[in-house]
């Protein structure tokens, strides 16, 4: 951990639809980024590379502000999903070979590992618990698909009562019309599943005057 | 029994048994889609949302007459507001009238009051499961899930509002928990339509990742081929 910027607390991110997080309280002791699927096979199914430089900047940018670095990936189990289900799979398989962190990411050695089968990283993973025990109260949100496993985790984490900011340009959809579309939800009703900022309001808000 | 290039009602294609079937209508509270509730108040449009009443309506009455479970969920949280979270009331309070807050039906969205009841068209039958949820999902902090399990029932129905919001949560989760869901198109509304068409294109993606889209009268076909 890094705390040798010593910010007591940031600066409000510039996020639609209101300045984030709600209440203007967050430093690194309150928060934390979350990184959500970021593992080779879906950058290359989902050609999302530069979507992962971005999170890549985000997560120097938040490792080096000292907040909290969780990163999560879904097992390799959707072979065994699609048995159980018939379910089509064409845009599905995570293969073993593929499952390994994206080859732009790399993770320092404190981040929190969360390993989940479907796509909600708090579903059995007793990421809640180790949240709230870390006194985690704001969220920073990244990665692929901006449909999948971005937007079903943020719904969860949204409903636990965690202020949540999705950065956009850190995440890629399965097509740029449902990354837009889910983005838009998430800030339909003055936020009903919080905040949507870019990389570059983050980092502003990192860094106050 | 199709719709569309959809061959079946059912993503797995197994047969439909009602009794391990649920009829699950979301939210279709006072609040929420009548005249004089917390939408209407803040001068918002409820045609959307009133205007899945009576397909509702007619999907829940093939669902009781097949003897298929049905579950209603009511958003809402306790009179003391312990269950609600601080981010949740202060974006809602943004639109001058917040949860908790009294207005013309009562507390909005505060168990037990009027503006708070599932509307007079869609009331529960005695022994219908009625769950009080606090979040958007109907899986968040509730025991329909237990519920369900212990009635053996493992595929959902999804009916009701709004589809962008509480009833994408809830397929989703569904999914996440191993039902499969299906969602009848006609029978959920958003309060902006964009938002609504958006929510039908990525639950219907992956050939039903998260659960088939559909809607009432294919419903309607697979149960009277079964009744």
């Amino acid at each position: 951990m890094s705390s040798s910027l010593a910010v007591p607390a940031f600066g409000s991110v510039d996020a639609r639809p209101y300045a984030w997080p709600f209440d203007g309280q967050w430093s690194a002791d309150d928060s934390a980024l979350l990184l959500l699927g970021l593992q080779q096979c879906a950058v290359d199914a989902l050609q999302a590379r530069e979507a992962v430089l971005a999170a890549r900047q985000l997560l120097l940018l938040a490792h080096q502000c000292g907040m909290a670095i969780i990163a999560a990936r879904r097992e390799a189990v959707e072979e065994t999903l699609h048995e159980a289900t018939g379910l089509a799979t064409s845009e599905l398989p995570v293969k073993p070979a593929a499952w390994q962190w994206a080859r732009d990411i790399a993770l320092p050695d404190d981040a929190m590992i969360v390993t989940h089968a479907g796509d909600n990283a708090f579903y059995r993973t007793g990421l809640e618990a180790a949240l709230r025990a870390a006194g985690i109260r704001n969220l920073l949100i990244a990665g692929l698909p901006t449909d999948g496993l971005v937007h079903a985790t943020q719904r969860a984490a949204n409903d636990m009562g965690f202020e949540c900011l999705a950065i956009a340009d850190a995440c890629a959809g399965t097509t740029p019309a449902r990354h837009d579309a889910q983005l838009r939800i998430t800030t339909f009703g003055n936020g009903l599943f919080g905040g949507v900022a870019d990389l570059a309001a983050v980092r502003a808000a990192l860094n106050p005057p | 029994m199709s719709i569309g290039s959809q061959p079946q009602f059912w993503p797995t294609g197994q047969a439909f048994n009602p009794h391990h079937t649920a009829l699950v209508i979301i939210d279709m509270q006072v609040d929420f889609c009548a005249p004089g509730g917390w939408v209407d108040q803040l001068g918002e449009d409820v045609a959307n949302t009133r205007a899945v009443i009576a397909p509702i309506q007619d999907a829940l009455a093939d669902a009781r007459a097949a003897g298929m479970v049905v579950v209603h969920t009511r958003e809402g949280h306790r009179p003391d507001l312990s269950d609600l979270p601080a981010n949740k009331q202060w974006r809602t309070r943004a639109h001058g009238l917040g949860i908790g807050d009294m207005g013309a039906a009562g507390r909005i969205l505060v168990q037990g009051e009027p503006g708070w009841q599932i509307i007079p068209e869609l009331t529960p039958l005695p022994g219908e499961i009625v769950i009080d949820k606090p979040g958007k999902s109907s899986f968040h902090a509730t025991d329909i899930e237990d519920r369900l399990r212990a009635l053996s029932v493992d595929r959902l129905v999804v009916t009701g509002v709004t589809s962008d919001c509480c009833v994408q949560s809830t397929i989703r989760d569904g999914f996440e928990r191993g039902f499969e869901c299906v969602l009848l198109a006609d029978c959920t509304a958003a309060v902006e339509t964009e938002n609504h068409l958006a929510t039908l294109d990525i639950l219907s993606a992956f050939g039903g990742r998260w659960g088939r889209v559909a809607d009432r009268a294919a419903f309607k076909a697979m149960v009277s081929a079964h009744v």
